[in-house]
């Protein structure tokens, strides 16, 4: 039956190749549509369901009561003051990366490049393990550490270093491509104009990038809030002091309170959820103002 | 306010954008810097600005006699004016406009009023003043163009530099716009400098024309006198289409192809092999021979889409030539394509191989 419909689109899809050669038959399209919702609904949007499922399996009132527990509010604490304090700073270091890279010509440029992108590429558990190396008790400045009585391996300065590490790339990413296009001209004329080098990044740099900043600070966000390995390895998964949402997850599954586990999860999906909306708002508002100014532009040009 | 620079070279890597150009602007002239792309025009009008920095072995830079060289760009109080207008993509046209007024400090800063009012006289300056409220991306090239143009003016400057103001315009809006600003510079009278790769335009706009290739000065003078007088080959090259031969100097007669034209004040003294350029206006075609010395040649092609008729020919001797000559005069010879006809050079520029 299926062949039986196919064979006609196939025959018209021939006459389309001549039209629109990128375009693939019918079928091709149906296959590969296929595989990517098939997949997404599996991968992505049965998990979800089965988190809230889970959740809320006992009641709105269950769900409610499991996040009370103080180990459960000391954990949304700690993720929110991680996030509240390894967000400025990951914005800053990636506005500055990103104007060196986009704006000046200076030897090293390609390293500095390649190093923004290396907690990427470096494995969280690795890098949780390259602090412990670094400030841990038996570690390089473990001794001077501990004779100052500093702790961070084991404490909330750890989980706060490990997590900027791994999400300060979001905004130095973004912004690097988007400055490199955007070139120095108006940097220039502000420069002729008089302006200081404040002012020129007040007034015409940083209106040019707010989009692109904004879209990078909501990703970094986002792995502030989830990341797992690196902190787990550098926390010591304290209960009701170093431990963050995602351990704190893990921790309640483990001692057999799903609800409880899944409520906590819940609320990283919906942070999740929140960012991929404010994402795709972000990104159609950007497109759309491109193409009001391209139309805009368009009926300009006929009237000089 | 005039300028002068001296020995001003400069250097990106090993690659040498100026070597040793001296040159001075009076004040309330206009001056064309011309030259082809990689000649080292917009360098030296940038290190003028102060958005470059000249090697520390270049001479000074000086506005009237002071020396600017080591002040900051935005000190220098220059207007200048980018190629592709750099104007501010998220400020609205007035607010371009007011930029340099409001990043000045405070006790110089002219006050809201005195701001917009300015902002208005110089939009009405450009003839602008209706879309005061719109984003640059909302206007045509040449609308930016004034923009750009009324926002360094505001900053009330003694020098107005301009980087191919005209480069990315077309040709109809460019030719409004170079009759318009010569009649704003004159108005204004500032010293002006501008960088054009357009020969037309530099002739056409400027008082002087400075014509320069691989980072040097090869002619500074007037348009008249660069395109009548030129002093080095390159010049009578760039400057408009030109026939060039090789020939020879005897007797104080210029030889080439197979004709010996004799210069209006023949110089005895030199000879041997040159290059001969004439330009397509300055050859004579006849039906006959005539008195002037001639050579033959066969009409190839006929260009007469224009005001004038362009005709290529090929010589006795195997070159190939364009002569150039008035519609009226063309219809009267009847000319097409394989009549022989007689070519008498009017007027030649020569160079003796190896002086220049």
């Amino acid at each position: 039956m299926a062949l039986a419909e196919l064979t006609p689109a196939e025959s018209r899809s021939e006459v389309r190749l001549i039209s629109s050669p990128t375009a693939e038959p019918l079928w091709v399209r149906v296959l590969l549509m296929g595989i990517t919702f098939s997949f997404l609904a599996l991968f992505l949007v049965l998990p979800l369901v089965v988190i809230f499922a889970e959740a809320l399996s006992e009641g709105l009132q269950v769900y409610f009561h499991s996040m009370e527990d103080p180990d459960t509010l000391s954990a949304i604490g700690l993720t929110l003051l991680t996030a509240a304090v390894s967000l400025p700073l990951s914005t800053l270091f990636g506005v500055a990366a990103a104007w060196a890279i986009g704006k000046f010509q200076f030897r090293g440029k390609n390293l500095l490049v390649t190093l923004i992108d290396l907690p990427f590429t470096v494995s969280p558990v690795v890098v949780g393990l390259i602090f412990v190396m670094l400030f841990g008790r038996e570690g390089w400045l473990g001794p001077w550490l501990a004779e100052h009585h500093i702790r961070i391996i084991y404490a909330v300065p750890g989980v706060i270093l490990v997590t900027l590490f791994v999400t300060f790339p979001f905004v130095a990413r973004e912004l690097i491509p988007l400055m490199e296009s955007q070139g120095t001209e108006e940097e220039e004329a502000a420069c002729v104009l008089g302006a200081n080098g404040w002012q020129t990044f007040w007034h015409v740099t940083l209106p040019n990038i707010k989009w692109g900043l904004l879209y990078g600070v909501i990703l970094c966000n986002a792995r502030a809030m989830g990341e797992f390995g690196a902190v787990s390895v550098v926390s010591g998964q304290i209960r009701g002091e170093t431990n963050t949402m995602p351990l704190c997850v893990e921790a309640l599954y483990n001692d057999y309170n799903f609800v409880a586990a899944f409520s906590v999860a819940s609320l990283l999906a919906i942070l999740a959820l929140v960012t991929l909306i404010l994402q795709s708002v972000i990104q159609w508002k950007a497109k759309r103002r491109l193409q009001m100014a391209e139309q805009a532009f368009a009926t300009g040009e006929e009237t000089l | 306010m005039s300028i002068s620079v001296e020995n001003i070279s400069k250097n990106f890597g090993t690659f040498a954008a100026l070597s040793d150009v001296s040159l001075t602007v009076n004040t309330g002239e206009l001056v064309a810097l011309l030259g082809p792309s990689g000649s080292g025009k917009t360098t030296l009008l940038r290190i003028i600005a102060g958005l470059e920095t000249p090697n520390p072995t270049s001479g000074p830079i000086r506005f009237h006699d002071e020396d600017v060289g080591n002040r900051y760009v935005g000190d220098r109080r220059v207007g200048f004016v980018f190629q592709h207008y750099a104007l501010f993509r998220n400020m609205t046209v007035a607010e371009n406009v007011a930029f340099g007024m409001k990043v000045r400090p405070r006790r110089e800063r002219p006050s809201k009023k005195e701001i917009q009012r300015r902002v208005h006289e110089l939009l009405q300056l450009v003839q602008l003043d209706v879309m005061a409220h719109r984003y640059p991306n909302q206007l045509s090239g040449g609308q930016r163009q004034r923009v750009a143009l009324a926002r360094a003016l505001a900053m009330e400057p003694k020098v107005l530099l301009l980087d191919e103001p005209f480069g990315a315009l077309d040709a109809k809006v460019r030719r409004e716009l170079r009759g318009w600003l010569k009649r704003l510079q004159q108005e204004i009278n500032i010293t002006t400098v501008f960088v054009t790769h357009d020969q037309d335009e530099a002739l056409e706009l400027a008082n002087r024309v400075v014509v320069m290739n691989q980072g040097q000065i090869e002619q500074i003078g007037t348009p008249d006198d660069v395109f009548h007088n030129p002093k080095t080959e390159f010049v009578v090259n760039f400057l408009g289409q030109v026939n060039r031969f090789s020939g020879s100097l005897e007797n104080g007669k210029v030889c080439f192809s197979t004709v010996a034209w004799e210069p209006p004040e023949p110089d005895h003294s030199v000879r041997g092999p040159a290059s001969v350029f004439v330009r397509p206006h300055e050859f004579k075609v006849e039906k006959n021979p005539g008195d002037d010395p001639n050579f033959r040649a066969t009409v190839c092609r006929i260009h007469s889409a224009g005001p004038n008729v362009q005709i290529e020919l090929e010589a006795e001797s195997g070159e190939t030539l364009v002569a150039e000559m008035s519609q009226e005069r063309y219809r009267l010879l009847g000319l097409e394509r394989g009549s022989e006809v007689y070519v008498s050079p009017m007027n030649a520029t020569f160079f003796m191989n190896g002086s220049c």
